[in-house]
């Protein structure tokens, strides 16, 4: 069984403060949504709604149809990871898995089938007699995960699972948890605020910021085609390169005019492009070193960031912006090399002072 | 192991000597009254009188204890203290949970306001109270029975502040979690929260205990009659007008009976007593 869930116009508010304002959103059953945000957006408090942790103040939640939002959180048939993992530290692994099997009463022999099943999958097995505090994180997290699997749910949320993680064991346990979702098809709803977390796992992340949906997408929509200049900003490593610019037409499509006086010619149709204030984006592997007639404009290399597989350039443009160029892995340029840059007016989009967005296939979904 | 340890006193600074042979010093500083009750106990009462000095040199005699145990009402006075002291102990462990609980996890209007009074009870000294209780309880017919012993000692504003503070700081995620697993709160309280304030409890429970095994005041008041005497009234009742200079060796052997099982709970719970003494986290 699995979740088809809705959520229709829900807000929430403490006292005079609105943490989310009327939001709408459906996920699909056997999807994996990734809600991705800043600190303090409010998808951790939306996750907590889902789960019954927090009061539904207006709208409401359905799973297949059936409202859920006045549902006490056992009955929602829900399972959740927390960041902190809140396994019961005075109960053993096994105990941690099998109490909320023991509350809805199944019998002794089912729960333990069960048991033995999530801890054959996770390969926490030789794990299962100890107490919480005898492992590592990495251990308590699939124990966590294990817990939400025994029960069988409709929707699996994870709340920012892998935070807790060091770096190696957080790319470790990503994979993990691509590979489990194909075993467990189940509908996921995963927190975080690691944009890398949100494009690797998900089948469709929800952006958020300042309590609103910023925009819903794929992992490639949202990056090639960002709803506003938050999503932009926010979704993308390094971050999109802004450059204010003058806008006029030809054949129908924005050229823009560069701080430094260059034109670049878009593929951005320039109708419907309103508002002021525009700025150009480009991603930094947009932006490459030219050689001779190629270049856009020049700039000094400030900064050097060498990835292996690539380098990253921040150059100062002769107007004083910073743009973010990529070269190959062994690059020979130096701090200080006074560099030409070619920028692909085809990967570029135009955004209003609103943060609004148009991208080159016609107007976007700002 | 050995080797570690035979290591680490090899290589001990001359400051930490120092500090060891400050510590057993003051060990036997503390000590010696200890072991000076325990010798006088037993010392035959007459040979204390006509030389103290009997007391480093044999014989000695455990006639003392045994005119102690001789007493006919000796074993009631224990069975009341071990009623009050016990009963005491569970039922304020059980209130101050509830208490503690209730603050530290549950909205209800004025809790912050209940919980400043109820603070404030630790403000207050038993004996601002006394002729208050001892005519209420005079009025209810509570004299000489053990509730009337028992409950005074139920209103403990620290053990509800220290339970609310240890219920506060276990993390809320875990009510969280189990309200997912379907648990009543009921269920959360009893097999979620309450086995991890286990430290805290051991804590008030041997704290409970001690203080009302040792409780001299109020029981004096109420249990006036000779078998509602606790241990400390009973045999603080069978010492004669003189007893610091005819009576020493029975006086001593009093001491050491009524204070042995504290020791022997000391012994049982030592680890707890000295976390909470300290102040440190038992979790």
């Amino acid at each position: 069984m699995t979740a088809h869930i809705e959520i229709q116009n829900v807000s929430k508010r403490y006292g005079s403060l609105t943490v989310l304002d009327g939001l709408s959103l459906t996920i699909n059953a056997n999807e994996f949504m990734v809600f991705l945000g800043p600190s303090g957006c409010g998808k951790s408090t939306l996750l907590r709604m889902i789960a019954g942790l927090e009061s539904v103040d207006d709208g409401t939640i359905s799973i297949n149809g059936e409202r859920i939002d006045n549902l006490p959180p056992g009955q929602r048939d829900i399972a959740m990871v927390f960041q902190s993992y809140a396994l019961y530290p005075h109960m053993t692994v096994a105990d941690n898995m099998a109490f909320g099997l023991r509350n809805i009463g199944l019998p002794a022999e089912v729960i333990s089938a069960r048991v033995a099943e999530a801890a054959r999958m996770l390969e926490i097995g030789h794990l299962l007699e100890r107490k919480p505090g005898q492992l590592s994180g990495g251990q308590r997290q699939r124990v966590a995960i294990g817990r939400a699997i025994v029960k069988e749910p409709k929707a699996f949320l994870f709340d920012e699972p892998l935070s807790n993680l060091d770096a190696a064991l957080r790319v470790r346990t990503r994979v993990e948890l691509a590979q489990l979702r194909n075993r467990v098809r189940s509908t996921m709803i995963f927190v975080t605020h690691d944009q890398i977390e949100a494009m690797t796992l998900a089948d469709r992340i929800v952006v958020m910021n300042n309590r609103k949906i910023e925009q819903i997408g794929t992992p490639m929509e949202i990056y090639s085609r960002p709803a506003s200049r938050f999503v932009a900003t926010f979704v993308g490593s390094p971050t999109m390169n802004f450059l204010p610019v003058g806008l006029s037409g030809e054949n129908g499509f924005a050229r823009a005019k560069l701080p430094d006086g260059t034109d670049l010619q878009t593929a951005i149709r320039l109708e419907g492009i309103n508002g002021s204030g525009h700025s150009l984006g480009i991603r930094a592997e947009a932006v490459k070193l030219a050689n001779g007639t190629a270049a856009t404009t020049t700039g000094k290399v400030e900064v050097i960031e060498r990835l292996g597989d690539r380098t990253l350039l921040y150059t100062r443009l002769k107007e004083g912006s910073v743009v973010i160029a990529e070269d190959v892995g062994n690059s020979r340029i130096a701090i200080g090399d006074q560099v030409a840059l070619a920028l692909d007016g085809a990967r570029t989009h135009l955004f209003n002072a609103e943060g609004r967005a148009w991208h080159n296939e016609g107007v976007g979904h700002g | 192991m050995s080797s570690m340890s035979s290591g680490r006193i090899v290589g001990r600074s001359t400051g930490d000597r120092i500090i060891l042979v400050l510590v057993i010093a003051l060990a036997l500083i503390m000590m010696a009254p200890i072991a000076w009750i325990i010798a006088l106990s037993l010392k035959d009462n007459k040979e204390l009188m006509t030389d103290m000095n009997s007391v480093f040199h044999a014989p000695y005699t455990i006639n003392n204890y045994v005119n102690i145990l001789a007493t006919s009402s000796v074993f009631r006075w224990i069975l009341n203290s071990v009623i009050v002291s016990g009963g005491l102990t569970i039922m304020t462990l059980v209130l101050s949970s509830l208490a503690g609980y209730g603050f530290a996890r549950l909205s209800f209007p004025f809790r912050n306001t209940l919980f400043v009074i109820v603070l404030l009870g630790l403000a207050v000294p038993e004996q601002a109270v006394l002729i208050a209780r001892h005519q209420l309880f005079s009025w209810l017919k509570f004299h000489n029975t053990y509730h009337g012993l028992i409950l005074p000692g139920l209103a403990a504003p620290f053990g509800v502040f220290l339970m609310t503070q240890y219920f506060r700081a276990i993390p809320k995620e875990l009510d969280e979690a189990a309200l997912l697993d379907n648990a009543s709160r009921f269920k959360i309280f009893w097999k979620v929260l309450l086995p991890l304030t286990i430290p805290a409890q051991a804590t008030l429970g041997i704290f409970t205990f001690l203080s009302s095994w040792n409780d001299y005041f109020w029981p004096l008041i109420s249990g006036t009659k000779k078998e509602m005497y606790t241990l400390t009234i009973g045999i603080a009742s069978t010492q004669t007008n003189f007893a610091q200079s005819e009576g020493l060796g029975f006086l001593m052997s009093q001491a050491v009976f009524a204070g042995a099982p504290i020791l022997i709970l000391y012994l049982f719970f030592q680890k707890y007593i000295v976390t909470a003494v300290s102040g440190a986290a038992v979790r």
